[in-house]
């Protein structure tokens, strides 16, 4: 059986990515599938990366340019894997092409048509904080740079009456809409399959303790990261939702629905490292604003990662307190949550009972699990995967082949086989081009 | 030194490196952040490729500013450029008194990929800067 | 100032570089330079910049410019009717060099480059304008001042235009074997996939045996299996492939060249080995940190380090009843900020084998944040603590103490959770520790040119998005080389290395953009001030007929141009932007 040299790779964040080039470098033809109309994943939502807080899409930018420009890399964006039969060496892929409304080979990306769309609907980028149209382009630096209309929010489309709006496409100068686009399926032969399609944000609203969704002043860490970023919806300005005003104290709530018995019982990972970042980017805006991480242990386990701590403590006065919140109330006249914890850490103790206490904050920041792509288990069962108790992929020979599914030939990176960072994750996916390089060489 | 006059249309010459203050730039432009149009970007692949020499012959070739933009410290994309960069500029704003010609209408800054509005901010800023330094006939004694 | 080392392989390596390979279909040699017939295409990009711009009148103004040959303006330049138009007119009116002005060039130059050398002129004699973002979009309301700044700014394009030269991206071809510095799990790891994959593999270990630090492993963390019986078939496989050939005993003597081209000399002691690789892999690991000092290491019997307890466990030797193990010792103080990342795995793996042995023994962790990161150690975590073992948080401000004369009898620490000091019986003490940088690895970091971080582990190109790779072009780095990393971490960045490294072997050559520095030694002065510049190590100081001049090695050139603003003599230019070129383009600005 001959094996096919051709690659595809399910999910376009950085791992996706990463996993495209290293292939499409190595000679074989990568397909990149993504679910969104743009590539980048959750890497484009940070504002900074930590240790190095590096801006974001800075570095992510040349990588997404790069990968779609590539000569090997078939980009198939807006795009959701249907069926998968066959085996290593040759993989029968079907891929559903959904339709944009929009002829990417005329669209320029100018967004004339999103000035004049009078929908809006919430926006996913930035966690639904702000608005965008329904026409609309995912972020100013999305790859492809091409307008696609959400058909479930679309005036025109969800009515298809004769008449109704179509305001786009009287603005598109180059005649880019096309309301009769239709979906396409396109089948694809391919010897490997590469999974890369990350992780959701655990939604903390079950944990009623927190309030989160009932009080105002209580995000999640995804959010924040949003308000602060320079390219988000307030334009980098900590504005919080009660008011509006920028908050003088700050409140990030660690393992928030991680390494917790009721929720999930792993550690996400990146967390600690997050929140210090985003302390730190707070007190980077607002030198005068005082800063709490409320920790269980200050995971700081990668290269440079104690010496950000450090740094977050020292130069940023970045105060870590060690404990879980029991819960968060408000103060009703301020709109100030106020967190309740327990001063776990004791220096001298007359009184072995610990300390019981409350801190009004300004504005509270929830650091929320992560979680397994909620595309997940659809596409695990399409490609008969097996997952594991907390939903990541399984991998049966992890110290081996630690990025080998339970399926030869299917091959796993990045978050969505366990909690990891952005460079833990590129290096799998770099991993699994040697794998896959292996595997379609001919000897394994 | 003149006044700003009514009417004066400073020359602004701006040296961006490929990865960080043109992409700035460029995003300046994608999310349409208006800005005063006395400018003309240069493109260079990193700030340390902005001679010295250049500055000096244009100043002295009748641009009335300035301005070198790269990665931020610690994000250049050559790793060490804007290092360099700094250094030499700092001296040659340093020269540039000794030269006779106001430091003032050199700008050297750090933009990265992401920051727009920042650019839009600094030129506005160095426009109106060199709109009330005037017109640079030359050395000015 | 450093004389400039000059090996006699490099300069047959540099000679033997330059295998060009002409970027251009048709006839590539469209490029007369003597007389610049200039193609000017201006895009209105439909109203984005056309509703702003007056784009028929920037045309008629490219049309006055000295050197052009023809103007005209698009709807959409980048559109199938644009890039035609454009092709057309090269063709018809035998345009050597074209300018697009319309949108950036970070994303569409590849595209006109294409068309330009689908016409069969040398995608070189390109030049982009900006005139959309950098104009057009950001003078929204001000047609006039932007009509007049994208005159400007065409005026500009068209003096370097001037000046543009053909270049051929230089093809360097790339021997396709590989040289792997370390024979531990992450070195076999990566020597055998690039094996696998075709490529010759040449394994260099300093010790006796393959393995590195897993030798002394007793049980490996997740799986519990025995460590030695974990690495046999990786062992074994290494040691039968027949593209594999491995130098026990040995160590690397020099490495010189570059990407492509290196050469190796191996020394055991006694005999040398030479050979040539295209691309090499450190994966030199990292040693234990004897905590010499420490609460009564190596004094008292009883305090032993996490290697000497493997050591112990591997012995099988009776398990004491009482162990505390300590947790941070010699990591995240002053003096060795970083976290040693595997080592509460290793501590707990330990800890449950002990208990699950003997579940009467007592095993207290003393620790300051325990590193159980991630799905499965934070699981282990979970069942340490089921199966008894007591967790103790301690402050370094107020570290334990190990009380007795000539052995460890008990372990004093103020637990900080309860506020209380307490008294441990203690029969065995382990110190964990973390890793630390191989002694010789300044002489590696020395011999490769690749850096060393301050904690002295090596440094890798970015630390986020090129973790596997030094700036250096051809080298690569994994395991704990590159940072303390448990097994399926070393696995993993073993594999990345060998894509990595496999990437130009598959190849066959790195082909380099052409925007590289070069030098004219006629006004070369060999100062070498070029040489300390280069953040690529990129530059050398060859000894010629006229003296010491200063060569480029552009494989290894990045493009920065660093070198070309530092040197004296303007003896360095960068292609495609030469002084004389950016220097037309400023005079361009201030004429008008």
């Amino acid at each position: 059986m001959k094996r096919k040299k051709a690659v595809l790779v399910i999910g376009a964040g950085i791992a996706g990515i990463q996993a495209s080039i290293d292939l499409a470098n190595m000679g074989f033809r990568v397909h990149l599938v993504e679910r969104t109309p743009s590539i980048g994943g959750r890497m484009a939502q940070l504002d900074k990366t930590f240790p190095t807080n590096d801006c974001s899409i800075c570095i992510l930018a040349p990588k997404m340019i790069e990968c779609a420009g590539h000569e090997n890399v078939n980009l198939l964006t807006y795009s959701e894997v249907l069926e998968v039969k066959g085996q290593a060496g040759d993989f029968r892929v079907k891929v559903l092409k959904k339709p944009r409304y929009v002829d990417v080979d005329k669209c320029t990306g100018c967004g004339e048509c999103v000035e004049k769309c009078p929908r809006r609907v919430p926006n996913e980028f930035n966690v639904g904080l702000d608005k965008r149209k329904a026409i609309y382009l995912p972020f100013p630096q999305a790859v492809p740079r091409k307008m696609t209309i959400d058909e479930e929010n679309c005036l025109y489309l969800t009515a298809r009456e004769k008449g109704r709006c179509r305001l786009c496409e009287q603005a598109c100068q180059a005649g880019a809409i096309d309301f009769e686009q239709k979906e396409e399926t396109v089948t694809l032969r391919v010897g490997a399959i590469v999974l890369a399609t990350g992780f959701d944000p655990y939604d903390p609203t079950p944990l009623k303790e927190y309030g989160y969704g009932q009080l105002a002043n209580v995000i999640t860490g995804l959010e924040y990261e949003r308000l602060i970023s320079a390219s988000g919806p307030t334009g980098g300005e900590l504005r919080r939702p009660s008011d509006g005003k920028v908050p003088d104290t700050l409140a990030f709530i660690q393992c928030v629905g991680s390494r917790d018995v009721h929720h999930n019982l792993y550690c996400s990972s990146v967390c600690c490292m997050h929140a210090t970042k985003e302390a730190i980017l707070a007190n980077e805006h607002y030198p005068n604003l005082k800063t709490f991480i409320f920790y269980t242990d200050v995971r700081a386990v990668g290269k440079r990662f104690q010496e950000y701590i450090t740094r977050a403590r020292q130069e940023y006065g970045v105060a870590y307190v060690r404990g879980r919140p029991g819960k968060i109330t408000e103060n009703p006249e301020t709109g100030n949550p106020i967190v309740w914890y327990d001063e776990t850490v004791l220096t001298e103790a007359e009184d072995p009972v610990r300390r019981a206490t409350s801190m009004e904050v300004g504005l509270v920041v929830l650091c929320q699990a992560l979680i397994p792509h909620s595309s997940h288990r659809e596409i695990a069962e399409k490609l008969g995967l097996k997952l594991d108790e907390a939903g990541f992929v399984d991998i049966p020979d992890r110290l081996s082949h630690p990025v080998d599914t339970n399926v030869p030939g299917v091959f796993a990176c990045g978050f969505c086989q366990t909690p990891q960072d952005i460079p833990d994750s590129v290096i799998q996916a770099s991993g699994v081009a040697a794998r896959v390089a292996e595997l379609l060489s001919g000897s394994l | 030194m003149e006044k700003s006059a009514d009417g004066f249309k400073p020359k602004i010459l701006a040296f961006c490196c490929n990865w960080c203050s043109y992409a700035g730039a460029d995003l300046a432009g994608v999310s349409r952040l208006q800005m005063p149009s006395d400018f003309r970007v240069i493109r260079v692949m990193c700030s340390a490729r902005v001679s010295p020499e250049w500055v000096i012959k244009a100043l002295a070739g009748g641009v009335d500013g300035v301005m070198v933009l790269g990665c931020h410290i610690g994000d250049c994309h050559y790793i060490s450029g804007n290092h360099r960069a700094k250094k030499r500029f700092a001296l040659l704003k340093e020269m540039l008194g000794y030269l006779g010609i106001n430091p003032a209408r050199l700008y050297v800054d750090w933009v990265s990929a992401s920051e727009g509005a920042r650019f839009q901010q600094i030129v506005t800023e160095f426009v109106e800067t060199v709109k009330e330094l005037g017109p640079h006939h030359g050395p000015e004694g | 100032m450093e004389k400039a080392h000059i090996s006699r392989s490099q300069k047959l390596a540099g000679d033997r570089q330059i295998r060009r390979q002409t970027a251009g279909f048709g006839n590539p040699a469209r490029a007369n330079c003597d007389l610049p017939r200039i193609g000017v295409f201006v895009c209105h990009c439909g109203n984005n910049i056309g509703g702003v711009v007056r784009v028929p009148e920037v045309v008629e103004y490219a049309r006055t410019l000295p050197d052009v040959a023809y103007a005209e303006d698009n709807m959409y330049s980048c559109s199938e009717e644009g890039l035609s138009s454009i092709k057309e007119s090269i063709v018809r009116h035998k345009l050597n060099r074209v300018i697009v002005a319309s949108c950036t060039p970070r994303t569409h130059e590849p595209l006109f480059k294409r068309a330009c050398e689908e016409a069969g002129l040398n995608k070189y004699l390109f030049e982009f304008v900006n005139i959309r973002e950098h104009c057009s979009w950001i003078h929204m309301h001000a047609p006039d001042e932007a009509t007049e700044k994208a005159k400007a700014l065409v005026r500009m394009g068209v003096a370097k235009a001037r000046y543009l030269e053909p270049q051929e991206e230089f093809q360097s071809d790339v021997y396709p074997a590989a040289l792997v510095i370390g024979g531990g799990v992450a070195g076999m790891t990566a020597a055998l996939n690039l094996a696998n994959q075709g490529f010759v593999v040449h394994l260099v270990e300093r010790e006796a045996e393959l393995g590195g630090l897993l030798r002394g492993v007793n049980k490996v963390f997740p799986t519990y299996e025995d460590a030695g019986e974990f690495l046999a078939p990786l062992i074994q496989q290494v040691e039968n492939h027949p593209r594999i050939t491995t130098y026990l005993r040995s160590e690397v003597e020099s490495v010189e060249g570059f990407i492509g081209h290196f050469q190796v000399r191996v020394t055991n002691g006694h005999r040398e080995a030479e050979f040539e690789v295209g691309t090499v892999i450190v994966a030199t690991g990292a040693q234990e940190f004897k905590p010499y000092g420490y609460y009564g290491y190596p004094m008292l019997p009883n305090v032993v380090t996490p290697l000497e307890l493997e050591e112990m466990l591997k012995k099988g030797f009776e398990f004491p009843r009482n162990v505390v193990m300590i947790n941070c010792v010699g990591a995240r103080i002053a003096e060795r900020p970083y976290c040693g990342r595997f080592c509460c795995t290793a501590a707990l793996k330990n800890a449950v084998l002990i208990k699950e042995r003997d579940p009467r023994a007592k095993v207290y962790i003393l620790q300051r944040d325990v590193m159980a990161y991630g799905e499965h150690i934070e699981r282990h975590y979970r069942r340490a603590m089921e199966l008894g073992v007591r967790f103790i948080r301690y402050s370094l401000d107020r570290p334990p103490e190990v009380v007795g004369v000539r052995q460890a009898r008990e372990v004093k620490v103020f637990h900080q959770l309860i506020g209380k000091e307490l008294t441990l019986p203690a029969d065995l003490v382990v110190l964990v520790t973390p890793l630390v940088p191989q002694p010789d690895s300044e002489k590696l970091s020395r011999m490769l040119k690749v850096p060393r971080g301050s904690e002295g582990f090596f440094l890798e190109a970015h630390l986020k998005l090129r973790p596997i790779e030094f700036a250096t072009d051809g080298i690569y780095l994994c395991g704990s080389a590159r940072y303390p990393s448990n097994i399926i971490e070393s696995v993993s960045q073993a594999y990345a290395a060998s894509a990595k490294a496999a990437t130009p072997m598959r190849q066959g050559f790195v082909q380099v953009e052409a925007i590289t520095a070069f030098s004219d030694e006629h006004l070369c002065t060999g100062c070498g001030t070029c040489v300390l510049v280069c953040p690529f190590s990129a530059i050398e100081l060859r000894v010629g007929e006229n003296g010491q001049k200063s060569w480029v090695n552009a494989t290894q050139c990045k493009g920065c141009g660093s070198c070309v603003a530092a040197c004296p003599n303007g003896a360095m230019q960068q292609r495609g932007f030469t002084d004389r070129q950016v220097l037309s383009m400023v005079e361009a600005l201030v004429s008008s």
